[in-house]
């Protein structure tokens, strides 16, 4: 036999491709620029768009008149090669971030891309090699990046927080944030605030202690940990077991990014369901801080007041979406959180006195809470093996995706979820690693519905809702045009009226939604994103459209040119 | 009918899922041998996989590191037929084209711990079994574990 062909040195993939490897230098983004997003519309600078999370856009190009003219500018695909994480599971959910002409998104399974926002072009990629075998309760998801500081920053599946160079997409500094052993991961998109990045925990399915984590932005040195399950001793403790391990899986994950008060220093934090998710038996408390909204001061770590919206959770009520800041017409300081549990709260948040709370769902039977806030349940699997049925399901009312509030209209609109679920408690021993639910639970495959309802937080009176065969598994986008953009769970983008909730437009994407809208523009020409692809926890939010076709593009849609 | 994890390749082959083409099409996924990447003084890792002729595995298809990190790994194709390989790695994924008789390297880096994917996506070589795992052990940095007492494992 002759000697071997000398097939060289393996060469990264993306040399095989169109990416031309950088992006061109933006303007420096800091916490200052951030803290005035909302005065550069063009951009897309944050999460939610501004730190109140308010998921409004002052740009106006897009109107009730000629939204019907909305086409598609340009359309970005990603594919993937071989086994990943949950590799039927994959999902767009990310929301993209824009700088001055370039989008930073992210995808499934340790995907990021700088993006020419105007022609689709693919300026870099990064991957990261996250195991295919991480424990995954909800699917191979990514909720986006953070932009600032010349760099890219990003959770991955593997509980890794990463730095990118936003100009080559090259890595900067890699922190191990998390324990893959010990059922840990890391979802969500991170945030910028001062000189740190905040990044939360997930793994609320595999008996983790939830955690909030602010890292250096430019050294990846973690400057604070809080943890959201207190130990013995610590303020909170006493909603646990004096005596038992319970706290020691307690939960309380911070799966979704916060919302933050410059003036006040205050992260709000939403925080996620108690372990077990369903057997409340081994866990007897209010077990905080799971399912509340913690407000964190920013520079310290230290919890300055919390509220629980539900206490004791028996139906995997996680309370992690998106505590949105508004300011009441006296000027009061107030914070809107449309939970899980089908019930809609207004607080204080100075402080978190509750102002007012009242059902943003049809079908609520797991239990009741008052005007005044006192929470009674009354359905719950507390039977061994005795089959329970529950309004809303363990997705919620609402899940993680994200209402929008109109400066203009003062509305609130809120993609909402009727469905319902049956849980079976069955105990189990706690292991690391293997989900820790306590039950079985069957999510209805019939008798379910959905809609945006446009709700005013100051009189909790409901303005209108547009109603979906389906329910609504997307966040809403809110724009100066009078315009509230949704993706659904069957592939269209629709534009509604943000005074009448009238359909004026969609699109079919060939997909379902189950992400962040944003918008922003580009040498004056406004453009709308959205990241389409059905998947992520449907077993647990509409299982009656798991075999709905999957697909992993990135829209984005402008009014022709001419 | 009962198993025992200890004779599994007897099973296999008693099945005639040990090679390509006898009960099923292809060979059974994720049915290969067992290996160990070496960890040089330096603490480089280094490994060798190579593709049997007529085989359409991966020798070894599951390829153990001790620990996350850079490790160099020799590909070598003995199949009378061209294959590529698709690797895992920080940044991006590492390729490598093989045509029939070849040999080549490449430079990884890996997170620890967990299982990674390899293989030749090539024509149908996923299917017929030219996948392989790069499985990292060890436990993360004691930094990133989370505070409380030892727990259960299954």
């Amino acid at each position: 036999m002759t000697d071997y062909v000398d097939a060289g040195q393996a060469i990264p993939y993306q040399q095989l491709s169109a990416v031309k490897g950088s992006a061109p230098a933006t303007g420096a983004v800091d916490y200052d620029r951030i803290l005035d997003a909302r005065s550069e519309p063009q951009n897309w600078l944050t999460y939610y768009g501004t730190y109140d999370g308010q998921r409004y856009s002052e740009l106006d190009q897009f109107t009730k008149e000629n939204v019907k003219r909305l086409s598609p500018a340009w359309v970005f695909q990603s594919g993937a090669v071989g086994m990943q994480s949950g590799a039927s599971t994959y999902s767009n959910e990310a929301s993209p971030i824009v700088v001055e002409g370039v989008m930073y998104v992210s995808g499934p399974d340790g995907k990021c891309w700088a993006l020419d926002a105007k022609t689709g072009a693919e300026l870099w990629r990064y991957k990261h090699a996250s195991p295919y075998d991480v424990s995954l309760c909800c699917g191979n998801v990514n909720r986006g990046v953070a932009v600032g500081h010349g760099k890219v920053y990003m959770a991955t599946l593997n509980a890794h927080v990463i730095a990118l160079d936003a100009t080559t997409g090259e890595k900067v500094w890699d922190v191990t944030a998390g324990d893959v052993r010990a059922g840990e991961s890391r979802t969500v998109a991170p945030l910028l605030v001062k000189d740190m990045v905040i990044v939360g925990s997930s793994g609320g399915e595999f008996g983790t202690r939830g955690c909030l984590d602010a890292f250096d932005v430019e050294t990846g040195e973690r400057r604070w940990r809080r943890y959201m399950i207190p130990k013995p001793g610590e303020p909170g403790s006493e909603t646990w077991p004096d005596d038992g391990e319970a706290w020691q899986r307690g939960g309380g994950n911070c799966w979704v990014t916060p919302t933050y008060d410059p003036e006040l220093g205050l992260l709000y934090q939403g925080t996620g369901n108690p372990a077990p998710d369903i057997d409340g038996g081994v866990r007897p408390g209010a077990n905080l801080y799971s399912d509340s909204v913690v407000a964190v001061d920013v520079d310290s770590g230290e919890i300055r007041w919390h509220y629980q919206f539900t206490p004791h959770d028996l139906w995997d009520y996680d309370s992690t979406m998106e505590n949105l800041l508004f300011e009441a017409p006296d000027g009061r300081k107030l914070l809107a959180h449309a939970d899980k549990n089908g019930y809609f709260f207004v607080l204080d948040r100075t402080d978190g006195e509750l102002v007012r709370v009242f059902p943003f769902v049809d079908r609520i039977t797991w239990g009741e809470i008052t005007a005044e806030g006192k929470v009674t349940p009354k359905v719950y699997p507390d039977e061994e093996g005795v089959p329970v049925h529950f309004w809303p399901g363990p997705a919620g009312g609402k899940e993680w995706t994200h209402m929008s509030y109109s400066r203009q209209t003062g509305l609130i609109y809120v993609p909402v979820q009727e469905v319902g679920a049956t849980a079976t408690r069955r105990r189990r021993e706690f292991k690391e690693s293997i989900p820790y639910w306590g039950a079985g639970v069957a999510v209805d495959l019939e008798d379910f519905y959905g809609y945006v309802a446009a709700i005013d937080p100051v009189s909790g009176e409901e303005k209108w809702r547009w109603r979906n065969e389906y329910p609504m598994c997307a966040s809403t986008l809110a724009t100066a045009g009078g315009l509230v953009f949704q993706g659904t769970p069957t592939g269209e983008f629709v534009a509604l009226d943000a005074d009448t909730g009238e359909k004026l437009w969609e699109f079919q994407c060939g997909s379902g939604h189950h992400s962040s809208p944003s918008t922003y523009s580009v040498d004056g020409r406004q453009y709308v994103a959205v990241p389409t692809g059905w998947g992520g926890w449907v077993e647990g939010f509409l299982p009656g459209l798991l075999g709905a076709a999957a697909g992993d593009a990135l829209f984005v849609f402008a009014l022709p040119e001419n | 009918m009962t198993t025992t994890s200890s004779d599994r390749s007897a099973q296999l082959a008693e099945a005639g899922l040990d090679a390509q083409n006898r009960t099923a099409l292809g060979r059974a996924f994720g049915s290969g041998n067992i290996g160990y990447a070496e960890e040089g003084s330096d603490g480089k890792m280094t490994a060798t996989v190579r593709i049997p002729e007529d085989a359409l595995c991966w020798d070894p298809g599951t390829l153990i590191l001790p620990h996350g990190g850079d490790f160099e790994l020799t590909l070598i194709n003995d199949d009378k037929n061209t294959h590529c390989a698709v690797l895992p790695n920080n940044g991006d994924p590492k390729f490598i084209w093989l045509v029939n008789h070849a040999k080549g390297t490449a430079d990884l880096n890996l997170d620890g711990p967990g299982t990674y994917y390899f293989a030749s996506t090539t024509g149908n070589d996923e299917g017929r079994g030219l996948t392989g795992a790069i499985i990292v052990s060890g436990e993360v940095p004691d930094e990133a574990k989370l505070d409380r007492p030892p727990q259960p494992r299954p």
